[in-house]
């Protein structure tokens, strides 16, 4: 009784809030709206004013155009490659590194937490200016070994954390258990533990393969072989600077670019939000 | 002791085990953070160019002496923390507010958190030439809205205005940043206990005084965590002023992000651009450690908050009673 009276009381507030919630929606996803209907705009369309808001004569041509682009596609393959690798990477390091940080106590074990985690302040631009001398000497610019690298550095430290929490929260007593049944440590690590964390480790895989997917700076200054290059800095070199803009093949390749990464984020949010939280809210 | 005989010792085997758990995470810091900035700070005294690599003389600070000769470091950093600044604090409100409004009793809830997120995923250099895109100057449609809406009665030319770019950057980060605040203030929310709303609305609290004395102190931490992230990530942010005005129009919008990478990789002079990220090395260190003092200040409450968190747990068993 008591509820039904509370939501007859809160009706007309509830209209301001959704008309709030109409306000953000617009903000947030009506651009996005605008990508896609751009990119299917003839560029005679284009211009129009008043624009048009639903395309009248949509067309494909844009699509076209970018797909039988040899280079645009060797960009893509180079940014799933060099993502992938990333993903991978970190996550086996981190995996290990955060079941050590949260089952071992050992000395400077906060300060060293702390440490990795204080690498994230750290001026981008220091760190390429050297690790670009260096790489130059052990022959990793122009690699995209080299690239996977840096990368991996980019997202490990928020990485160990996430997974550390995911970790603390799995109870001690299965391992003990298992240990007694005569499981070898890294028997523990692979059977028990890894397995029990699955939402963390894909909450944590999806947050690198975003976070490398999104890399401008690392790609842009360690690659300078247009074969070698990744969707960002093939995007930013080939389309950026030019007198006019082709807006519409431009929001092709932004609506592309954003596609495969939209599929991935719908098919596992429901745990990377959980990750990313549990992660914010104990820190 | 007892496993004398096995030659090693179960916590002998442990240490190992440690060691190999952790050591490669930390091999691959070291090599790719922690040389990089002690190499970098190094570099900073010397005369380096991408050209001449081999030879490195000395030069008795004269990158220091440079930098505080030309203004444009000042510049750049006052740039960077009027962006900072602006995008952090109108995001945190405009993410509290939809974090409040996510939180309330509305339908279709889980639907309206996934698509709000959406542009937390879009690539940065996507959603920088998306807007590029929406405030072009003749068929942009923020002009085309503003001048029907009677807002602004003559087209803008966003991107290159002394006063409107900035703005313009800012509106494109907050586009891309805000899902991210506001699905994390919503996250501590949720871990806030019903019972104290509940106590609070029997005590007669309208929803301000709720909002202050429940929501915000509860979500202390989390606010915390929150803003310094995303302070941080944005004292770097690289590729929205990149992509969007490359500093332009007159350094206006030139960061010390853009700064530093202009100097080590335009003008080639890596000598200075390490020397510009070293004053940064500072400048962050100094506030990182403004910002715990300013959250320390609080602490007091802390007790305050334990007891009255003793209450709604007595208050709950009461009701089970």
């Amino acid at each position: 009784m008591l509820s039904q009276n509370q939501s007859n009381k809160k009706l007309l507030p509830n209209l301001g809030q959704y008309a709030g919630l109409l306000l953000f929606l617009l903000f947030l996803i009506f651009p996005l709206y605008w990508m896609l209907v751009t990119s299917f705009k003839d560029n005679s369309v284009l211009f129009k004013i008043p624009p048009e808001w639903v395309p009248s004569q949509p067309t494909i041509t844009h699509y076209v155009k970018l797909l039988s682009d040899n280079i645009f596609l060797v960009y893509y393959k180079n940014s799933l490659v060099v993502s992938a690798s990333t993903t991978l990477i970190t996550l086996l390091f981190a995996m290990f590194a955060g079941y050590g940080f949260s089952r071992f106590h050992f000395k400077f074990k906060n300060f060293l937490m702390f440490s990795i985690l204080s690498t994230q302040m750290l001026p981008v631009v220091s760190l390429l200016i050297a690790l670009y001398a260096m790489y130059k000497s052990y022959g990793l610019l122009n690699t995209q070994f080299g690239l996977i690298l840096a990368l991996t550095t980019a997202s490990l430290p928020f990485s160990i954390w996430m997974i550390k929490v995911f970790f603390d929260g799995i109870p001690v007593a299965l391992e003990e258990a298992a240990k007694i049944d005569g499981c070898s440590r890294f028997g523990i690590l692979f059977r028990i533990i890894f397995p029990l964390s699955k939402p963390g480790i894909f909450s944590v895989g999806i947050y690198t393969f975003i976070l490398s997917w999104d890399d401008l700076l690392y790609s842009l200054t360690l690659i300078n072989k247009d074969h070698l290059r990744t969707l960002n800095p093939g995007i930013s070199v080939r389309y950026m600077g030019e007198v006019s803009y082709d807006w519409a093949n431009i929001m092709t390749v932004c609506l592309t670019a954003t596609v495969p990464i939209v599929i991935l984020f719908l098919f596992f949010q429901k745990y990377m939000v959980a990750g990313l939280t549990a992660g914010a809210v104990k820190g | 002791m007892r496993e004398k005989g096995l030659g090693i010792s179960e916590m002998a085997k442990d240490r190992l085990f440690l060691l190999l758990l952790i050591v490669p995470a930390f091999a691959v810091l070291l090599f790719t953070i922690g040389i990089p900035i002690v190499k970098s700070i190094y570099m900073s005294f010397f005369d380096v160019t991408l050209l001449r690599m081999k030879v490195q003389p000395w030069n008795d600070f004269a990158n220091y002496a440079g930098i505080f000769k030309d203004g444009e470091f000042f510049n750049a950093l006052r740039v960077t923390l009027t962006y900072v600044l602006c995008i952090v604090s109108i995001q945190f409100v405009l993410g509290l507010f939809l974090a409040l409004l996510l939180n309330s009793n509305i339908r279709f809830k889980k639907l309206f958190r996934t698509l709000i997120l959406i542009p937390w995923i879009v690539p940065t250099i996507v959603s920088a030439l998306l807007w590029m895109w929406l405030f072009q100057p003749q068929y942009g449609l923020v002009n085309y809205v503003l001048q029907e809406l009677n807002l602004i009665n003559a087209p803008k030319n966003w991107l290159t205005n002394l006063d409107l770019a900035l703005p313009a950057v800012i509106v494109t980060a907050l586009w891309r940043q805000l899902p991210f605040m506001s699905i994390m203030l919503l996250a501590g929310m949720q871990g806030i206990s019903e019972d104290m709303y509940e106590a609070a609305r029997i005590d007669g609290a309208n929803r301000t005084q709720t909002l202050l004395h429940i929501t915000l102190p509860m979500l202390k931490n989390n606010i915390k965590t929150v803003t310094l992230i995303s302070i941080i990530e944005n004292f770097k942010m690289f590729p929205l002023f990149w992509i969007m005005t490359g500093g332009g129009p007159l350094d206006k919008t030139t960061t010390l992000a853009i700064y530093s990478y202009k100097t080590a990789f335009v003008q080639l002079d890596l000598g200075k651009g390490a020397a510009i990220g070293a004053l940064w090395l500072i400048i962050m260190i100094l506030i990182s450690s403004l910002y715990n003092k300013l959250f320390s200040i609080g602490e007091e409450d802390e007790s305050g908050r334990g007891k009255r968190r003793v209450k709604s747990k007595s208050v709950k068993q009461k009701i089970a009673a």
